[in-house]
């Protein structure tokens, strides 16, 4: 059996008198690679930044690993961050005066205690050993987002979130990547993945497909079957 | 098309503009009301330093060897010479007679008093008095004018009138018989028959000889003595102008025939307000006299007002200094923050003048704007300023308008040239990525 | 990792900070040199008016200071009690003291004031006398004295000339070694050694009045005063009303009106360090905002921040403190001729005061405590 890492129930977003999600129901269990899917304003982002404990919702149920995100004060989310997700953003956002090797330290810091030696192997992982000491400005756009996932990883989440992690990126540098992706959802990670591609789309186990703030029926199953 | 890029960038987002706007009225307001008070200060303080009394002395030309102690001359009536007091009005007519706040002529009459059986001198003199001026004013002066720091219990004589002050030692020698309202016998030292009765107004301490003495209006003293509409010396307080090389030159040029003026030279130092020059106005008008500076007072003022004076315009210039540095710095924080703006100009297609023009013309309106407001508020903080140190608001000067809206302007502008032109090489993308 | 984040912002962002830093510098420098130069105009200013002579004068209780006619016997007072109370005094506000006896005595059948003192102290009662010749250097010297320039016109005489005066029946000569321009009263005057007067006159030991000049505020020579009055009750103590009434008045007004102006302009440097600051922190909101998606609390960051600005304060606050004193050395040497040594207080207070300020300009990242990172890294 299974775990259930995260549930979502009837949630709601407004943004004023925008409905940006308009209750919004699913699971995704531990070790799934699920991409969420739909045109641009559909929604997508709203919902992984609230799972991520970056936005709250106005109404309705988040569990990710037993914890409801929708009930956490500042505090609670402050810890939920640091402790249970690993975010990768469209656009990086990394500190721009900050090394490769200290962006993934910063990560450390505000989890627990800083460890040169572990971010540095984690750079290694993700094919960037001899970029630690760079700056962002000195890295392409491949190399920034892979500084990104090795920041994402370094805390042992339990759930990453993505955020179209390729938008910004050629092609070359997409397939590096996404077959990083590939590797951590091999090694049972759980991802949950946005992007509007659907050749993106079709890598994960599932495609929830998003429209107007509403889950669309798709192709493949909203439930999976008890395994 | 030019103009309206502009007008609506200056329209558009206000609260970016908020900091370059606040720094640009406070620092031009400072700026203002620091170059009011500094173009006016020399006068004000100069003014100030009459509180020091009179600053020139005038005595006959010819004359016996004053016998003065303390300020107080003992000498007998008939011995020395004396001055007219009819050609004092003549001292408002000199090319400086807006700068003679107030003179003073003194007459000592050696006198015996019955009540204190001793001899005590009287010092005759005007307290307020009214002078007869030849173009058919009058103009009131006195020790109150010349001797500021004088100060009774009781009150002050009356002009002419049979009344007196007495010094502080006399009257607590003999309280009783020279207490206020009290009448007092004097009489000329020797010639104890013509004896005048004096009603005691008041009790005054100097510190001085005063102390020791007894005043009186100039004309009963001038009774008393025989010597009708005589005085023996003149105090003048004059408002000066701090000497300089020119002033020095002009005052030996008056005793040193080896020294000469060429006429320009002549005329700037008869037509500024030297004490040397002054002196030798009065001199030209009372014929006759000596007029020499009272070169404690004068010498003292003289120094200090320069230093202070030096002082002031160095702290102005830190004052303007601050300003132009808080327009600039803020100046160029706005046109850093709107880099991004800067961006999207670029990538449609403007060019780098194009976009730098706008932007300077957008600073140099705020400038004008913010200088413009600055300049108001500064004016009452001058006017503020003015009457708490020195008890009268500063006149706004218009001058400085113009001044303080073209310093606003051109700092503005180098403030905001820096960052345009580091941003003049940033490629758009750079700047609309975000770094 | 914390400092390290704040070297490496410091680091990263010197295009940014270049404009901060020249505001704290030159803020710190202008404050500083200000406040250096406030606290030591005063003390300047205050020996600038030394020069209008004595603001105490000693005189005995029973009225007058001086002889009338060479018949009457002056009023007059023992000279040791005097230099007694005066010895008391601490000497480092007194610029100079002296006792005179004066009388009126005949000089070529010309009566003429003689006052009797210690000729070394007359250069620095007054310092406005002008000297033809040489000062007398030492108060003992009976031979030499010191004679107005009225006198010695009328009198037809020169330096070098002896000069005889005639007291009652007595007699005593002198060497006029220098001639007095003092534009006052003192040119009608001749001054000798008291010894010499107090012997002319037989009054030994015997002085009529005595001149104290002392720097200082008018509460300072008031205290003076009223110290050397309890000391001399048999005497009359008096600060002399004209020099230090229009002394206190004029200080108190110049004082007041370079307090203001330091005031504005410290006003306006705090405004542009703060404005500099506060917008420095504002280019942070977005690092604020990923920070925050990672975990980190908001005093965590904001704490990140507040280094960095504290800092640049610290650093920026020094340097100008340091160029301010420089610049109050100079502006001192130039306005008054000696240099105005800086105040070791007006270091840490400035630097104290640039950081304050700085720190108050990064606060505002404090107000995103509760704002959502998703919010935050949405953009502009």
């Amino acid at each position: 059996m299974v775990a259930t890492l995260v549930q979502v129930d009837n949630l709601r977003k407004e943004f004023g008198n925008v409905r940006a999600l308009d209750g919004v129901s699913f699971r995704v269990d531990a070790g799934e690679w699920i991409a969420i899917m739909g045109p641009s304003g559909s929604g997508k982002t709203t919902l992984i930044n609230i799972l991520g404990g970056l936005d709250t919702p106005t109404a309705g149920q988040a569990m990710v690993d037993g914890t409801d995100v929708a009930r956490l004060d500042e505090a609670g989310l402050t810890r939920f961050r640091a402790e249970k997700i690993g975010f990768i953003f469209q656009q990086f956002h990394l500190l721009p005066y900050l090394t490769a090797v200290e962006n993934v330290m910063l990560a450390q810091y505000f989890h627990s205690t800083t460890d040169e030696k572990e971010a540095q192997q984690s750079l290694e992982r993700v094919g960037l050993g001899d970029r630690i000491e760079h700056l962002p400005s000195q890295l392409s756009g491949g190399e920034q987002q892979r500084v990104a996932v090795a920041r994402a990883l370094i805390n042992h989440p339990k759930l990453i979130l993505a955020d179209e992690p390729t938008g910004n990126l050629d092609e070359a540098n997409e397939d590096i990547v996404l077959s990083l992706l590939r590797e951590l959802h091999a090694e049972g990670h759980t991802i949950l993945m946005v992007t509007h591609a659907p050749s993106i789309g079709r890598l994960a186990d599932r495609r929830i497909e998003f429209a107007h703030g509403h889950l669309v029926q798709s192709a493949a199953a909203l439930k999976p079957e008890l395994a | 098309m030019f103009a309206r890029l502009v007008g609506e960038s200056f329209a558009r987002n206000p609260r970016r503009k908020v900091l370059t706007a606040v720094a640009l009225v406070i620092g031009m307001a400072v700026a203002t009301a620091t170059l009011t008070i500094a173009l006016e200060v020399g006068d004000r303080l100069a003014r100030e330093f009459r509180s020091l009394g009179a600053n020139l002395l005038v005595t006959p030309e010819s004359d016996t060897l004053p016998v003065e102690i303390g300020g107080v001359d003992y000498r007998p009536v008939d011995e020395g010479a004396y001055l007219n007091e009819v050609d004092l009005g003549k001292l408002k007519t000199i090319f400086w007679r807006h700068n003679i706040l107030g003179f003073t002529p003194f007459l000592d009459v050696p006198a015996s008093v019955s009540e204190t059986g001793g001899a005590t001198t009287l010092i005759g003199t005007w307290y307020q008095h009214q002078v007869r001026v030849p173009d058919g004013t009058e103009f009131e002066t006195g020790a109150s004018a010349t001797h500021p720091w004088w100060k009774v219990q009781g009150r002050w004589f009356r002009d002419g009138a049979a009344e007196c002050v007495v010094g502080l030692s006399v009257a607590e020698k003999y309280p009783a018989a020279l207490g206020i309202g009290k009448t007092i016998h004097v009489a000329q030292e020797g010639a104890s028959a013509d004896i005048r009765p004096l009603v005691v107004t008041g009790i005054i301490s100097t510190g001085d000889a005063e102390d020791n003495a007894v005043l009186v209006p100039l004309s009963v003293a001038q009774e008393i003595s025989g010597h009708p509409g005589k005085f023996r010396q003149l105090f003048v307080s004059a408002l000066t102008k701090p000497a300089d090389a020119l002033a020095e030159r002009g005052e030996r040029a008056q005793t040193d025939k080896n020294i000469q003026l060429t006429p320009t030279e002549y005329d700037r130092w008869f037509c500024s307000p030297y004490i040397s020059s002054i002196g030798f106005q009065i001199r030209t008008v009372l014929p006759g006299t000596e007029v020499h500076a009272i070169r404690r007072v004068a010498e003292t003022e003289g120094r200090i007002l320069t230093r202070v004076g030096m002082l002031l315009w160095i702290v102005t210039l830190a004052a303007l200094g601050a300003a132009a540095l808080a327009v600039a710095a803020t100046s160029a924080t706005t046109v850093l923050e709107r880099r991004s703006e800067i961006g999207v100009m670029k990538a449609l297609g403007a060019s780098n003048a194009l976009v730098g023009g706008i932007f300077l013309a957008e600073q140099m309106l705020l400038a004008i704007v913010g200088g413009a407001i600055g300049f108001f508020v500064g004016a009452g903080l001058a006017r503020f300023l003015g009457e708490s140190v020195f008890g009268t608001p500063a006149a706004p000067r218009l001058i400085l308008f113009p001044v303080v809206l073209a310093l606003a302007a051109i700092v503005a502008m180098i403030g905001s040239l820096v960052p345009l032109r580091r941003a003049a090489h940033f490629r758009p993308a750079v700047i609309l990525r975000g770094e | 990792m914390f400092w390290r984040m704040v070297f490496q912002l410091l680091r990263g962002s010197r295009g940014r900070l270049a404009v901060a830093i020249l505001a704290i510098v030159s803020g710190a420098a202008v404050i500083s040199a200000l406040l250096n130069l406030d606290l030591g105009v005063q003390n300047k200013l205050t020996q600038q008016f030394r020069t209008l002579g004595a603001n105490i004068v000693i005189s005995p209780a029973s009225g007058a200071p001086a002889q009338i006619s060479a018949a009457e016997v002056p009023s007059l007072m023992p000279e040791r009690d005097v230099l007694e109370a005066l010895r008391k005094l601490p000497s480092a506000q007194v610029t100079a003291a002296a006792p005179y006896l004066y009388i009126v005595a005949r000089a070529q059948n010309h009566p003429v004031v003689v006052a009797g003192t210690w000729l070394d102290q007359a250069q620095k009662l007054d310092a406005t006398w002008k000297l033809e010749g040489n000062w007398v250097a030492s108060r003992a010297d009976d031979a030499r004295c010191l004679v107005g320039r009225n006198v010695v016109r009328r009198l037809h005489l020169a330096v070098g000339n002896p000069l005889e005066v005639h007291y009652l029946d007595r007699s005593a000569q002198c060497n006029i070694a220098g001639i007095v321009d003092a534009g006052g009263a003192e040119d009608n005057q001749v001054f000798a050694s008291l010894r010499a007067v107090q012997s002319l006159a037989n009054l030994p030991g015997q002085i009529g009045l005595a001149q104290v000049s002392v720097t200082g505020t008018a509460r300072v020579v008031a205290e003076y005063s009223a110290r050397l009055a309890a000391a001399l009750p048999q005497s009359q103590v008096r600060p002399i009303r004209q020099v230090a009434e229009a002394e206190g008045a004029l200080l108190g007004r110049i004082r007041l009106l370079i307090v203001s102006m330091v005031l504005l302009i410290l006003i306006l440097t705090a405004l542009c360090v703060l404005g500099t600051m506060a917008a420095l922190a504002m280019e942070r909101r977005k690092d604020v905002g990923l920070m925050k998606s990672l975990g980190g609390s908001i005093s965590r960051i904001v704490g990140i921040f507040l280094a960095e600005v504290g800092v640049l304060g610290a650093a920026g606050g020094l340097v100008g403190t340091i160029l301010g004193a420089a610049l109050s050395y100079w502006m001192g040497l130039r306005v008054f001729g000696t240099a105005i040594s800086p105040r070791w207080e007006v270091f840490p207070a400035t630097i104290a005061l640039m950081i304050v300020v700085t720190l108050t300009g990064a606060l505002p990242l404090r107000m995103l405590g509760n704002t959502k990172p998703a919010e935050i890294l949405r953009g502009e």
